[in-house]
């Protein structure tokens, strides 16, 4: 071979190489997501169903047509968020499960606007800075119990989930139910509603929001002295604290901006899901779970803001396709999309899965080798005797 | 260059041999050559001293001899059989031991318990009262005395390393290998394990000893090995050996010992170069007084030293790692609080101050550990090289934007000045070679415009180029007037671009002088901590 | 004040926790922090009804549930030792796969979110003065006492103390770091398993959506409390349990004082202080949550 094509072919393949090793975050993703769902399929399949006519159901329901999009955004919408909350504490290096508690008490402290009147626009930035700060300080007591006490903020978030659901069950119970419907609260008066920008849909504008505040976001972290101070604590608290950070600081900072960001769920999604626009208080179904899956959507979008963008529209795509694989003769139970999803986080704990093919080929040689290493020994052992 | 000693039991050594190493040869699959072509025998009743440097390559020496690291070239050989084993435990039980620098026991657990660990058969109920009776049997026999029901992290350092030792000797081995054991004891509690080699050794036992320090090599061992740059140049009965001669070993200059000819290798030869004329009438920058700091162990690493460096000169301390130069450095940084003492830069004090007060005082550190402290892996390029000044008002902008226009701009600058190799600023730093990334690190502490710079290891796994880089890089900075404290424990450096040295050992300075005025032996001999006086310096 | 329901209820609310807790005692132990205790446990207890009923027996029922457990925890462990994984991210995967699972075999099942497990296929409870006594309960007041002997007084336990506080010297003495962990987590995982497993089979006597309730998590916190000892995760499991009861008891009282809803706060706010003042004087294993990479 010439000396010319020789090096135009290793450059070419360092290229390839370059380009697969780059795409390599979002490879794991795509594989772990195709991971679940050969999961959910192969249930689906023990359990005697179609796998592949349910998913193909549910992601007509999905992205088949405009009402399926509207439908899946706008259940991606709080998912946003709530990823948002988990993925920037992830960056300070803590984990915030607290999500869901942080969602909720958002939720509740938007409904409080419903109690008095102000001009239109300013009454909608009110309720939204009131869910921010609500959040944000229900977030705050573990960050400063783990600052103070070392308390895990796993299990410190973990028990104010609780306490915030209970908590929010009886504001709705007594403080703010609606008078005329004793099982909701009151509803978010109609002119601080997000107006619905898809007729025949629930997508809102809330949409908007959850995209403005993921850019916004993207830019504190990558694009700012407080954003850069919150990756560099997570990623090596000795080199940060070198280099002038207070690693305290910073992490109390992440926590009010996670759950901040949580507060703002809660409020998207009484502020912005119609029919009812309140909260119903046994069971809270609109709210329930939204801390958790968003947890899964900031892992698949690798706890970056863009890429949880997109996790959240699959993720929020499987929610409202899983209406429609419920539906007909092949009906699936939704509850599968929570299976796909719990596999899904599950295959993405792996790290480097792509690597995992070779990794078991590894082990296994390895095993074989020592088994033969032993052999030999045995061996010569018996010669030398 | 090494003794022949015959197959056979040899009338000079008074036993068989044990071990032996032909030609052990190591290269590490990134091109390094960690070890020449070594070949050595090892007999029972006999108690070897190995002496070297920092990468000397002791450590790989004794790995392959030992069986836990595979040559590349050559082979060990044993009568008793092959030396290949897979985990320390197969060696133990083949009837080689080592005790290491940091020992392998469980601090929470009791002395018995960390015995019983590498002992009983699994899965059975371990009976404390067999173990520790047998325990106290080794005591009697051995001498090693220690309290047996205290968890091993309560106890002395000292006592741990004998927890070690028993540990070992409990499996009942032949060969015993210490890798520098008196660099935790007291002065009493090296003559008990001198005592304790010295009986081991009459019962027939193999013991290598791994050490810098020439007096212990003297007084205990039958037989000296010496190792540099890989290469093994010394192989001596330790009667016929001064210690000036092992010193020259160690740090410069081969001895054939037969023919009593003197070769010098190139790189030692003594370059003669221009020292800086430093005004010394002017106040230092760094005036340390008295400073005494405490290990992480509890010991004592700098004992009372007191020393200045000036603007205009580079400073260097040399001498072997662990001799406390890590804690000096530390405690001028704000990673650590000595006990006592005075530190200041240019009259203002920095003891106990965190890292960015000193920083603003004009402080620049080039850290030992360049992952751990100075970069943040993931980060990109730019990232780097602007933590620790990101609050700057050029890269900072209104709403604590961060300008990176001007970052790069900066950046990019730093990296034609510095001869960074490296796709651009967004390069994640960890594609980048050691060299760049140290490059970076030395570029981001000079754009400080630092009065004093602190470089602790700073060639330390960098390639040729990279390294003679950062040297000419720092004597650029005394050019211009800055003070710089460089400690290294490469002694060609230091000898070679600093204008004043300071030899530490066991956390003093034995001599502080010009390069020139000392030479390679008494250094080695300095290093090894034969004081001055009977250095004849 | 029915003190006898409060007794009675507390004693049968411990044993999940008392369980869990004593199980993931050994599994921090060895250097492992299963988060994922919560799913495990709401898993064990569907599938243990379900092996109940379709044996009729409700010793299998308790044995399926193990073994369930058991199955969580080898893919755990596994996970996070060879594979290298992060455990945090593991442990939510299975929280989420678990609650997805179960209730989507409960709707399979016919009633969703709900089950009933026959009552021929529960455990029989001994008569006594408080009403139905189940048996279990004297398992799980055995159980710590036997794994703080073992943890104490034998080899395994000495070996899994060194894999958790210092892998370096228990891989130079010839033990498989890896192999150690994962046994630990699978034995962790089972008990924890027997522990969801007993409140469908033997306790509640129903499977429901969310019948692990935080259950799993406060088993967490218990083992915080407990410092590592199990004896002390029996007085917290204990502790916690009563809690749960209080607020059961509360809710049946005709009591329009305190709402239910603060109540049955009670048992997290109790978790949550008991941790916070805990943390002091409690010492975990060293390489707790850290991979083992031998240099």
């Amino acid at each position: 071979m010439s000396e010319q094509s020789a090096a135009k072919e290793s450059r070419l393949l360092r290229g390839v190489h370059k380009t697969v090793t780059g795409l390599n975050p979002v490879l794991e993703s795509l594989l772990a997501g195709v991971v679940g769902l050969l999961i959910g399929a192969l249930l689906m399949y023990i359990w005697g169903f179609d796998p592949w006519k349910a998913y193909m159901s549910l992601f007509k329901g999905a992205f088949g047509d405009s009402y399926g999009w509207a439908s899946s955004i706008a259940r991606g919408t709080p998912l946003v968020l709530t990823a948002l909350t988990f993925s920037i504490c992830l960056r300070a290096g803590m984990f915030n499960i607290g999500a869901e508690g942080q969602m909720m008490i958002g939720a509740i402290a938007a409904i409080t606007i419903a109690l008095f009147v102000l001009p239109a626009g300013l009454h909608m930035i009110v309720g939204l800075v009131i869910a921010a700060t609500a959040g944000a300080i229900w977030s705050i007591v573990p960050a400063i119990l783990k600052i103070m006490r070392g308390v895990s903020e796993v299990i410190s978030t973990i028990m104010f989930n609780w306490i915030g659901r209970f908590l929010v069950i009886w504001l709705g119970v007594h403080i703010l139910v609606d008078p005329t419907r004793a099982e909701k609260t009151l509803s978010i008066p109609k002119a601080t509603r997000f107006p619905v920008i898809m007729k025949g849909t629930d997508l809102t504008a809330s949409v908007f929001l959850a995209v403005g505040v993921a850019l916004i976001i993207y830019f504190v972290l990558w694009h700012t002295t407080v954003g850069y101070e919150v990756r560099a604590a997570g990623l090596n608290p000795t080199a940060a604290r070198y280099g002038g950070i207070r690693n305290k600081r910073t992490m109390i900072l992440a926590f009010l901006l996670g759950g901040a960001t949580a507060g703002l769920a809660g409020a998207a999604l009484v502020m912005g899901l119609p029919p009812s626009y309140a909260i119903f208080s046994s069971g809270m179904p609109n709210l329930t779970n939204m801390g958790f899956d968003g947890m899964a959507v900031a892992m698949v979008g690798r706890n970056h803001p863009i890429g949880i963008l997109l996790a959240a529209l699959f993720f929020g795509g499987l929610n409202a396709g899983g209406r429609m694989m419920q539906l007909g003769s092949n009906a699936v139970p939704l509850e599968m999309v929570r299976v796909v999803m719990g596999a899904i986080v599950l295959a993405m704990s792996i790290p480097e899965l792509i690597r995992l093919f070779p990794a078991i080929k590894k082990s296994v040689e390895n095993i074989v080798g020592r088994i033969r290493d032993r052999r030999e020994r045995r061996a010569v052992k018996e010669v030398s005797e | 260059m090494t003794s022949e000693k015959p197959n056979t039991s040899p009338v000079e050594s008074k036993g068989g041999y044990f071990l032996r190493g032909e030609k052990m040869g190591k290269i590490y699959s990134d091109g390094t050559v960690a070890l020449k072509e070594a070949s050595i025998e090892i007999h029972t009743h006999e108690i070897i001293g190995l002496l070297g440097e920092n990468g000397a390559g002791k450590t790989t020496f004794t790995k392959i001899l030992s069986g836990l690291l595979p040559p590349t070239s050559g082979r060990v050989l044993s009568p008793k059989g092959p030396v290949r084993f897979s985990s320390p435990r197969e060696a133990l039980d083949f009837g080689i031991g080592m005790v290491h620098q940091h020992f392998a026991l469980v601090g929470t657990f009791t002395a018995a318990e960390n015995v019983a660990l590498s002992h009983e058969r699994p899965f059975t109920r371990i009976q404390l009262a067999k173990a520790e009776a047998r325990l106290e049997e080794l005591m009697e026999e051995s001498g090693l005395h220690v309290p047996l029901d205290v968890p091993i992290e309560k106890l002395a350092v000292g006592e741990q390393q004998r927890v070690e030792i028993l540990k070992v000797l409990s499996r009942d081995v032949d060969l015993l290998i210490l890798d520098e054991p008196t660099s935790v004891l007291t002065p009493l509690e090296v003559d008990e394990l001198f005592t304790l080699l010295k009986r081991l050794k009459g019962e027939g036992k193999s013991i290598i000893l791994i050490t810098h320090k020439l007096k212990e090599v003297q007084s205990v061992t039958d037989r000296v090995v010496v190792l540099r740059h890989g290469e093994l140049v010394g192989d001596v009965p330790t009667e016929t050996a001064t210690t000036e001669q092992l010193a020259q070993l160690m740090v410069g200059q081969a001895i054939d010992k037969d023919a009593g000819a003197v070769e010098l290798s190139d790189q030692e030869l003594p370059l003669k170069r221009e020292r800086s004329v430093v005004n010394r009438d002017a106040d230092s920058v760094l005036h340390v007084e008295g400073l005494t700091i405490r290990s992480n162990v509890g010991d004592i690493a700098v004992e009372d030293l007191s020393f200045d460096v000036y603007g205009g000169e580079i400073f260097g301390i040399a001498g072997v790692e662990g001799n406390g130069q890590s804690e000096l450095v530390e405690s001028l940084t704000g990673l650590r609080v000595p006990m006592r003492g005075q530190a200041t830069i240019n009259g203002t004090n920095i003891l106990g101050l965190s890292p960015r007060e000193i920083y603003k005082l004009g402080v620049a550190h080039i850290p030992e550990d360049r992952w751990e402290l100075g970069l943040v892996l993931p980060f990109t390029l730019a990232e780097n090289a602007i933590l620790g000044v990101h609050q700057w008002k050029e890269f900072k902008g209104p709403l604590s934007f961060l300008r990176w226009g001007k970052i790069n701009t900066h950046v990019r600058a730093l990296m034609d000045r510095f001869e960074i190799r490296a796709a651009g600023p967004s390069s994640p730093a960890k594609s980048l070679s050691g060299g760049n990334q140290q490059k970076l690190i030395v570029g981001r502490e000079l754009a400080k415009d630092p009065a004093i710079i602190v470089a602790s290891q700073p060639t330390r796994g960098l390639d040729i180029g990279a390294a003679k880089y950062i040297r000419d890089l720092l004597e650029e900075m005394r050019d211009n007037g800055r003070a710089i404290l460089l400690v290294s424990a490469d002694l060609d450096e230091v000898l070679a671009r600093a204008d004043r040295i300071a030899i530490m050992y066991e956390g003093r300075f034995m001599a502080v002088c010009d390069p020139d005025e000392l030479d390679r032996e008494q250094i080695g001999l300095l290093m090894g901590g034969v004081e001055r006086e009977e250095a004849r310096v | 004040m029915n003190w006898l329901f409060l007794l009675s209820y507390s004693l049968h609310a411990m044993v999940p926790l008392t369980l869990t807790a004593v199980g993931e005692i050994v599994t921090e132990t060895s250097g492992l922090f299963n988060i994922g205790l919560e799913g495990i446990l709401l898993i064990s207890a569907f599938a243990g009804a379900l092996g109940a009923e379709a044996s009729g027996n409700a010793i299998v029922g308790l044995l399926t549930g193990m073994a369930v457990g058991a199955a969580f925890g080898l893919l755990f462990a596994v996970i996070n030792t060879y594979w290298k994984g992060t455990q945090m991210v593991t442990g939510i995967g299975i929280n989420l796969f678990a609650v997805g699972f179960v209730a989507f075999g409960l709707i399979l099942l016919g009633s969703p979110g709900f089950h009933d497990v026959p009552t021929s296929a529960e455990l029989t409870s001994i008569r006594s003065g408080m009403g139905g006594i189940s048996p279990m309960i004297f398992v799980a007041l055995v159980i710590p006492f036997l794994i703080h002997w073992f943890l104490r007084r034998t080899r395994v336990g000495l070996i899994l103390k060194a894999t958790g506080e210092m892998p370096e010297a228990a891989d130079v003495s010839g033990i498989n770091v890896n192999m150690v962990r994962i046994l630990a987590a699978i034995f962790g995982a089972s008990l924890a398993g027997l522990g969801g497993a007993y409140m469908s089979v033997a306790w509640l006597g129903s499977v429901t959506k969310d019948l692990s309730a935080g259950r799993g998590f406060i088993a967490l916190a218990c083992v915080v409390f407990s410092g590592l000892n199990p004896l002390l995760a029996l007085l917290g499991g204990f502790i916690f349990a009563f809690f749960q009861g209080l607020a059961e008891t509360l809710k049946t009282m005709p009591n329009k004082i305190i709402p239910w809803q603060f109540v049955s706060m009670l048992p997290y706010i109790v978790t949550l202080l008991v941790v916070s003042g805990a943390i002091g004087r409690v010492r975990f294993p060293k390489e707790l949550g850290v991979p083992y990479k031998r240099e």
